[in-house]
């Protein structure tokens, strides 16, 4: 299976002289969904409109399903592939209806199964800057998927959105993302660990981490989760010269080499210690543990 | 890098057609685009001028004061012709290169302000044909509004002055290569404004160095000879922000 998406030595240099992203390579497979992340910053939107055909790279090339960005069958591969921007100002003066029949022409498609299938049919009349802030997003979702892509690209699906909004998108995106090719750009490390199974992680323009999240978390430090009737400042005390420790609620997570090994020794030594230990249990590095030791 | 990257040639037509369709039907829907569209074309073009040449013909004595050893001031004795050769190329000028930039302020910047762009360019369409149906629209909403404009300046010019057709084809060649040369002023503008304040002070600035080349015109060429000096000058004038905009500042810079 060939890559759908692969910067090589992509270098983006704004003519203010900012380097948005240096002398980057990564890929992602066809039929993964990939999560690209990084802080502010860090070339995330940069890549998504290199990807879009909108910023031209300074140097190396991108390409979108096997064609470069500035080739000839970057077109065609363009239209195989739905985009949903970050955070998108509406429309005052055109209806949903309307600004999805101007996607699907660009497609070349109807626009009926894609208003049905995001649950637009009785607010296709209204106008785009009318609707709630859940419909809004589901109407940029309708135009990525209108011509029912082999990638879509998602940049920031869910920002401004309220928990019942955002539950909904991430609804339609189980769903539609099944059997397609996806990259997620986002902030929100829990949406980034629901939907995607590889992991980008960009800082200061350059990559720092790319591989599937499975192997990146039993990659990262093992813990053991430790919560004691004195409470944290007590367990802390105790586990000095141990490990890193860090204090979460009531809890302490602590950092060890072979949590089964070592949690029984570790127990004995708090027992005796006069620490009531009541739970101690060893902790999965979830994507965020992964992220912000890679951008540590 | 060998081709352009913001180029598509295969689907660039139907897209700048789609596109400037819907460029239209929003510019048809906005009151506040109508209304700028409209009043100060009509101020400029026909309130103007047709009120200058009603008070030439009503003026008793029918002439000005004219400085002599001006070439361009050369047998214009008569008030009439004082308006028709100094003042209303002015008027032309203004109103061929004020009507699509402010047009162009309400589509292209409000689009970028409201930040609706990142709907279009979440499409695949590139920043080219985006600002290509833009400028085409504000274009033709230019055109068909001055155009209108400059048949009633037409009819007012033959009823109450002796100018005849020359002087109209003449007047309408300044009008056409004005609003040619607006499409250059109105992209850099585009590409330089990210708020309506910036867009409406540069649209004053854009206007100084026409305003100057159109006095200096005036003054020193004769006869009709000026509008076709004033064309060239102005379609010189479009041509390089043209180039400004697309070589120097280039269509990347819309999105950033």
């Amino acid at each position: 299976m060939g890559a759908a998406l692969a910067f090589q030595s992509v270098t983006k240099r704004f003519r203010n002289g900012r380097v948005a992203l240096n002398d980057v390579s990564w890929s992602i497979q066809k039929g993964a969904h990939a999560c690209l992340l990084g802080p502010n910053g860090a070339g995330k939107s940069t890549s998504v409109r290199i990807l879009e055909g909108a910023l031209r790279p300074t140097a190396g090339s991108a390409e979108l399903l096997g064609e470069p960005v500035d080739g000839p069958g970057y077109a065609a591969a363009r239209l195989r592939t739905g985009v949903v921007p970050q955070g998108p100002g509406m429309y005052a003066d055109l209806t949903a209806g309307e600004y999805l029949r101007i996607a699907a022409e660009l497609y070349g498609v109807s626009p009926a199964r894609a208003i049905a299938t995001f649950g637009l049919r009785d607010h296709a009349r209204t106008r785009m800057a009318e609707l709630s802030g859940g419909f809004q997003r589901r109407v940029t979702l309708a135009a990525a998927f209108v011509a029912e892509p082999e990638l879509l690209v998602l940049d920031e699906p869910t920002v401004g959105l309220d928990p019942k909004a955002a539950h909904e998108v991430h609804q339609y995106l189980r769903e539609v993302m099944v059997g397609r090719t996806v990259l997620l750009c986002t902030h929100n490390l829990a949406e980034a660990e629901a939907l995607c199974d590889e992991v980008v992680i960009l800082q200061a323009g350059q990559v720092i981490v790319q591989g599937r999240l499975e192997d990146l978390r039993r990659g990262a430090r093992s813990r053991l989760r430790l919560t004691a009737a004195q409470g944290p400042q007590a367990l802390v005390a105790c586990l000095d010269g141990i490990g890193p420790a860090r204090v979460e609620g009531r809890s302490v997570l602590l950092e060890v080499a072979n949590p089964e090994a070592e949690a029984p020794r570790l127990l004995r030594r708090l027992l005796a210690a006069g620490v009531d230990v009541f739970e101690c249990t060893p902790v999965q590095a979830t994507l965020e543990d992964v992220f912000l030791e890679a951008v540590r | 890098m060998n081709r352009p990257l913001l180029v598509r040639p295969r689907l660039s037509r139907p897209v700048r057609v789609l596109l400037f369709r819907k460029e239209l039907r929003q510019f048809l829907r906005s009151r506040t685009a109508l209304l700028t569209g409209l009043l100060l074309p009509a101020l400029i073009m026909v309130i103007a001028p047709v009120v200058q040449l009603i008070a030439a013909s009503a003026s008793p004595t029918q002439r000005g004061a004219v400085p002599s050893g001006v070439p361009g001031m050369a047998g214009l004795d008569h008030l009439s012709d004082l308006f028709l050769y100094f003042t209303f190329p002015l008027f032309f000028v203004l109103g061929g290169l004020m009507t699509p930039s402010l047009a162009a302020t309400h589509t292209v910047i409000s689009e970028r302000e409201r930040r609706s762009i990142e709907l279009l360019v979440a499409l695949p369409v590139s920043v080219r044909d985006i600002l290509t149906a833009k400028m085409a629209a504000n274009l033709l909403v230019a055109g068909v509004t001055l155009l209108p404009l400059f048949v009633v300046d037409s009819i007012a010019v033959l009823l109450l002055t002796d100018a005849g057709p020359l002087y109209l084809a003449a007047a309408l060649l300044l009008v056409l290569s004005s609003l040619a040369a607006s499409i250059g002023i109105s992209l850099l503008l585009a590409l330089l404004a990210r708020d309506f304040r910036t867009a409406n002070n540069l649209n004053g600035f854009f206007v100084v160095p026409a305003m100057i080349m159109t006095g200096l015109c005036v003054t020193l060429v004769p006869g009709l000879w000026r509008f076709v000096v004033l064309s060239v000058l102005m379609l010189a004038l479009g041509g390089l922000a043209y180039l400004i905009a697309v070589r120097w500042l280039t269509f990347e810079r819309y999105l950033t």
